[in-house]
């Protein structure tokens, strides 16, 4: 199954935009969840969202808290702050303003 | 924001075991999950777990990642470097030893010296925005003149009118030359105390922008009206030395002499006045002069020439203006007095006379004058010692990092970088000077008590403030990185440059191009030249000391017994018939008491001051260019000194003060200033330039020249004049004794005593300590420089030794051959000596040019010796050569003793 890699300085988004639908998630809830939501196109390098997941936390732009899996596994679950619904708001109008050039050009040619 | 980040990262940083626990314990749980689904999908167990891992990517980068996210990846390297270093440090003890020691001494000395480089000459007044104080005239002069065309000491009308015209200043104040040293009574105390008391104008506080303590400062008020203002502000120190730092100090009162001050304020501690190493105990207005002892009166005198003046420059005006302004108005407020005296001659001096603005920003200094040079040059000596130590810690890293050339080629082939092992070895260097600069801030805080003790040359130990401060720790720190650059950077350059087979193939590396180290063998020339260069300074300095303590003083310094009574205490003029016979009476007791030969007051007796005036001898041109030294004195002053009387008579009962005047003059005033061939025994002349009958003074004797206020002054011309002439307030009595001096001491106070019980006794000595005191410096220089010598001596002799020890053990195997085909022990021995006494003759081939610049730079500073000379240039040269040859004969032994069975098969 060929996966498409995610476009560079999207992985924070598809973080925040992830933990925004769901409330708190742990690494491996979110990495499936970005898998599912992009129909198994996006390929995301599983290992990549934890020094990402630690950026955000310098940010603050996430909190993290030990709790349990439904399997009775201690997992460390991620969720949004204030902060980080402003910075999804921003990076959202930001991917959208880029998106939307890269798509006018495509469509003029 | 930003802060709220800094605090996550730092909370982080305490939290490192359980960040990597947790990190850990996520990813895991991440994978094993990926596996258990993959599982389920039906993979087999090894190609499930296969297939996790590939997804999820290599797990020690990513860590690796996260972790560097955090912004600490740097200071966990520089730990690691640093407890790796802390472990290399203790595998070889010895070396660490010396180089801290060494490096100890040598980062010790120069923060010492240069604490009090900095407490005389760098460090700014504790007041406010001191760049824009200036004083007018340049230092140097105190004291009082009447001279016209001074333009360091002014009157006191002369500064209200400067005050009043100038433009420049946003304020000008005015501060006496001299302190008076009083005996003062603090309330409710029967013993007098001695105080210093600085007069100033009221004006002063405000100037410096400097506010009390406690209570207020001195006001522009205290100083409006002469005499009408009893108070006084003190300083901090002195309020806790003298009160016990009484909380209730503004209700005390200090009698002295008739007059009762109270005390205002308290001073700030950091403010310790305008002069460096001279710290008044209080601070009285001008308006007050007369009241203060000495008392005196010259307040409303536009000729008693006797303060500084200083002013802060307006904002905007520039030092060029303000010389402007105050040169026009000097000329102007002068002229202008009523009674000044317009002769031809005065107008002349005035006219000529160029007032030039001084900057204050440092404070006034008479330290700073006698110790800049001797500083300097001891900033220079101990900065050679430093480097000296550095080569030697530079050679023994060396020698060590050859020695580590597998560990390193090991790190190197597991892939560390070479900046990394550069920064590991530099971090070794930076740890060892550290641990030095501690060690040499700790010994610098005892150079610093003993230095100060040296400086002050006696009991009285001069108030400079030299203890550790920030800027001095920046000093140390500065110094400290510094050096583990120079002994760092070679070794560590070096440790990265290896041939990595070579290294790793090779057992010792014994055939390589390292066993010739030229590198340490350059460093041993440098130590060398160095060492050279500073024997060869201490050699210098300590002739010149033993040249000034052999100086002719032309009196015998031996066995006098000197001591200061303030005579002010009585309340009477020095001219009161009371006065004069007092001072006869404590003469003639004192000269009475048993093993006491003789006993005098002098107004001087050795580099205490002068009084100058002019002179004029009939029948010789008035000389305007010399002025003649007067010392007022007891009739028993000469036989007290032992000056040998070489024509006429001494002063006896018959010179009374309606006698007429007479006058013992020095040998070099007889014979220069009267006519040729003429005995000037019975010769007239006048002191001053005009020949008025009241300054008629006879020549009744000649006496042998003699040294006045220095050893290296030249002969002076001096007369001596018979104290009921010209009554002196004096202070100084000189006793010749015989047997024990505190026996003697202890009778000679009561003897003064039993004749005024009030009169305070203070600063008792001999006149040897007195006359040894001036060459304070030159002692200074003489006795720091020779140990700083010998320490450069001992450091390259270490460094010799190091050297050699290494490069026989490279050689053992070279060495066994040659014992193997033949070679005598002694000829083993010199190859090895041989190549030591090259490296030193090295060395004094660079040095002996350097001693002979270096020399020259410093030949102001001495005495009696025209720059190096030849027997300290070959003294210290041999004794280079001795102790080299001493520090080489050890590895030359051991060299010679090598088997070369044993050496062969160590291969």
């Amino acid at each position: 199954m060929k996966r498409d890699e995610i476009p560079p300085g999207t992985l924070y988004l598809l973080i925040l935009k992830t933990l925004a639908l769901h409330g708190s998630l742990h690494g491996y809830e979110m990495a499936n969840s970005i898998q599912q939501s992009s129909e198994d196109v996006l390929r995301v390098e599983e290992g990549s969202l934890y020094p990402a997941l630690q950026r955000m936390l310098i940010k603050g732009w996430v909190t993290a808290e030990w709790g349990v899996t439904a399997g009775n596994r201690r997992a460390r679950y991620y969720s949004l702050t204030t902060a980080g619904h402003k910075q999804l708001g921003l990076e959202l109008s930001q991917f959208q303003r880029v998106f939307g050039a890269i798509n006018r050009v495509i469509q003029i040619a | 924001m930003i802060v709220d980040e800094a605090l996550r990262r730092i909370r982080m940083l305490f939290r490192g075991k359980q960040f990597q626990h947790d990190l850990d314990e996520e990813m895991r749980l991440h994978k094993e999950l990926r596996e258990q689904e993959l599982l389920n999908r039906g993979l087999s167990r090894d190609d499930a777990r296969g297939a996790a891992s590939r997804s999820f990517g290599n797990v020690t980068s990513i860590k690796e990642t996260s972790f560097q996210a955090w912004g600490w990846s740097w200071l966990e390297s520089l730990l690691q470097d640093m407890r790796y270093g802390v472990r290399s440090m203790f595998r070889s003890p010895v070396l660490t030893l010396v180089a801290l020691l060494s490096l100890g001494l040598g980062i010790g000395a120069n923060t010492a010296i240069f604490s009090f480089l900095d407490a005389v000459m760098l460090r700014s007044l504790p007041v406010k925005q001191p760049a824009q104080l200036y004083m007018l005239g340049e230092e140097g002069e105190s004291g009082i003149t009447d001279r016209y065309g001074s333009t360091t000491l002014y009157s006191y009308p002369f500064y209200r009118q400067l005050q009043q015209k100038n433009v420049v200043f946003s304020d000008v104040s005015a501060i006496f030359s001299m302190l008076n040293g009083v005996h003062g009574t603090i309330d409710g105390r029967n013993e007098t105390e001695e105080m210093k008391v600085q007069l100033v104008s009221g004006t002063y506080f405000p100037m410096l922008g400097v506010q009390a303590a406690i209570g207020r400062a001195l006001t522009e008020a205290d100083d409006d009206s002469e005499g009408d203002h009893p108070v006084a502000v003190v300083s901090y120190a002195w309020w806790k030395r003298a009160l016990a730092a009484d909380p209730s100090v503004l209700k005390r009162t200090i009698k002295m002499g008739k007059t009762t001050f109270n005390i205002i304020g308290v001073a700030p501690p950091e403010f310790f006045g305008t002069k460096v190493g001279e710290a008044p105990d209080m601070w009285v207005p001008m308006s007050m002069m007369k009241s203060v002892p000495p008392g005196w009166n010259g307040y409303k005198d536009d000729f008693f020439q006797s303060m500084y003046i200083m002013g802060r420059l307006k904002p905007g005006v520039s030092k060029e203006q303000a010389t402007s302004n105050v040169n026009v108005l000097y000329q102007q407020i002068t002229r202008a007095f009523p009674d000044g005296d317009l002769n031809p001659r005065n107008l002349a001096d005035l006219s000529k006379a160029h007032v030039a603005l001084t900057s204050m920003a440092t404070g006034l200094s008479s330290l700073r004058e006698r110790f800049s040079e001797p500083l300097k040059i001891l900033m220079a000596v101990t900065a050679l010692v430093l480097l000296i130590a550095c080569a030697n810690i530079a050679n023994l890293l060396l020698a060590r990092s050859t020695a580590r050339v597998r560990e390193l080629a090991v790190r190197q082939a597991l892939g560390a970088s070479r900046m990394r092992i550069a920064r590991q070895l530099f971090t070794e260097s930076l740890l060892l000077a550290g641990f030095g600069g501690l060690v040499g801030i700790f010994l610098a805080v005892f150079a610093n008590k003993l230095l100060l003790r040296m400086i002050s040359g006696g009991n009285d130990i001069i108030p400079l403030d030299v203890s550790i401060n920030m800027r001095l720790l920046f000093f140390t720190l500065a110094v400290t990185v510094a050096t583990a650059v120079v002994f760092g950077i070679i070794p560590a350059a070096r440790g990265t440059h290896i041939g990595l087979t070579a290294a790793l193939k090779d057992g010792r590396g014994s055939s390589n191009g390292n066993a010739r180290s030229p590198l340490g063998k350059a460093l041993i020339v440098t130590q060398v030249a160095i060492s050279l260069v500073l024997m060869v300074g201490a050699a210098l300095f300590t002739r010149s000391l033993v040249n000034l303590s052999h100086v002719d003083t032309g009196f015998n310094r031996d066995g006098v017994l000197r001591l200061e009574i303030d005579s002010n205490v009585t309340g009477r003029k020095e001219n009161d018939p009371r006065q004069i016979a007092m001072f006869q009476e404590i003469e003639r007791r004192v000269g009475a008491l048993p093993g006491v030969k003789a006993a005098s007051f002098a107004s001087f007796f050795f580099n205490q001051g002068s009084w100058n005036t002019g002179i004029r001898v009939p029948g010789m041109d008035a000389r305007e260019d010399i002025n003649i030294k007067h010392n007022v004195i007891g009739n028993g002053y000469f036989a007290t000194m032992q000056i040998p009387l070489l024509a006429g008579r001494t002063f006896g009962p018959e010179d009374t003060s309606t006698s007429h005047r007479v006058a013992i003059i020095s040998e070099q005033m007889a014979k220069d200033l009267f006519p040729p061939g003429i005995n000037p025994i019975g010769h007239h002349y006048y002191t001053g330039f005009d020949p008025k009958p009241d300054d008629d003074i006879e020549v009744v004797g000649i006496v042998k020249d003699v040294k006045f206020r220095s050893l290296q002054e030249p002969p002076q011309y001096i007369d001596y004049i018979p104290n009921p002439q010209h009554p002196w307030g004096y202070g100084s009595l000189g006793v010749r004794y015989n047997g024990n001096f505190n026996t003697i001491s202890r009778e000679v106070q009561q003897a003064i005593h039993s004749i005024d019980r009030t009169l305070p006794i203070s600063h008792i000595t001999t006149l040897d300590t007195q006359v040894a005191r001036t060459v304070t410096n030159q002692r200074l220089v003489a006795q720091l420089s020779t140990f700083f010598g010998f320490l450069a001596v001992f450091l390259s002799c270490i460094g010799i030794y190091g050297l050699m020890s290494y490069t026989i053990g490279r050689r053992t195997n070279e060495i066994g051959i040659r014992v193997a085909i033949g070679a005598s022990h002694a000829s083993i021995r010199w190859l090895v000596m041989r190549e030591i006494i090259f490296l030193v003759a090295a060395g004094v081939a660079i040095g002996v040019p350097i001693t002979l610049l270096g020399s020259r730079v410093v030949a102001s500073m001495l005495f009696g010796l025209s720059g190096a000379e030849v027997v300290s240039l070959l003294a210290a040269i041999a004794v280079l050569f001795l102790v080299a040859i001493l520090a080489g004969y050890l590895p030359a032994r051991r060299a010679a003793g090598i088997d070369p069975a044993i050496a062969l098969r160590y291969e």
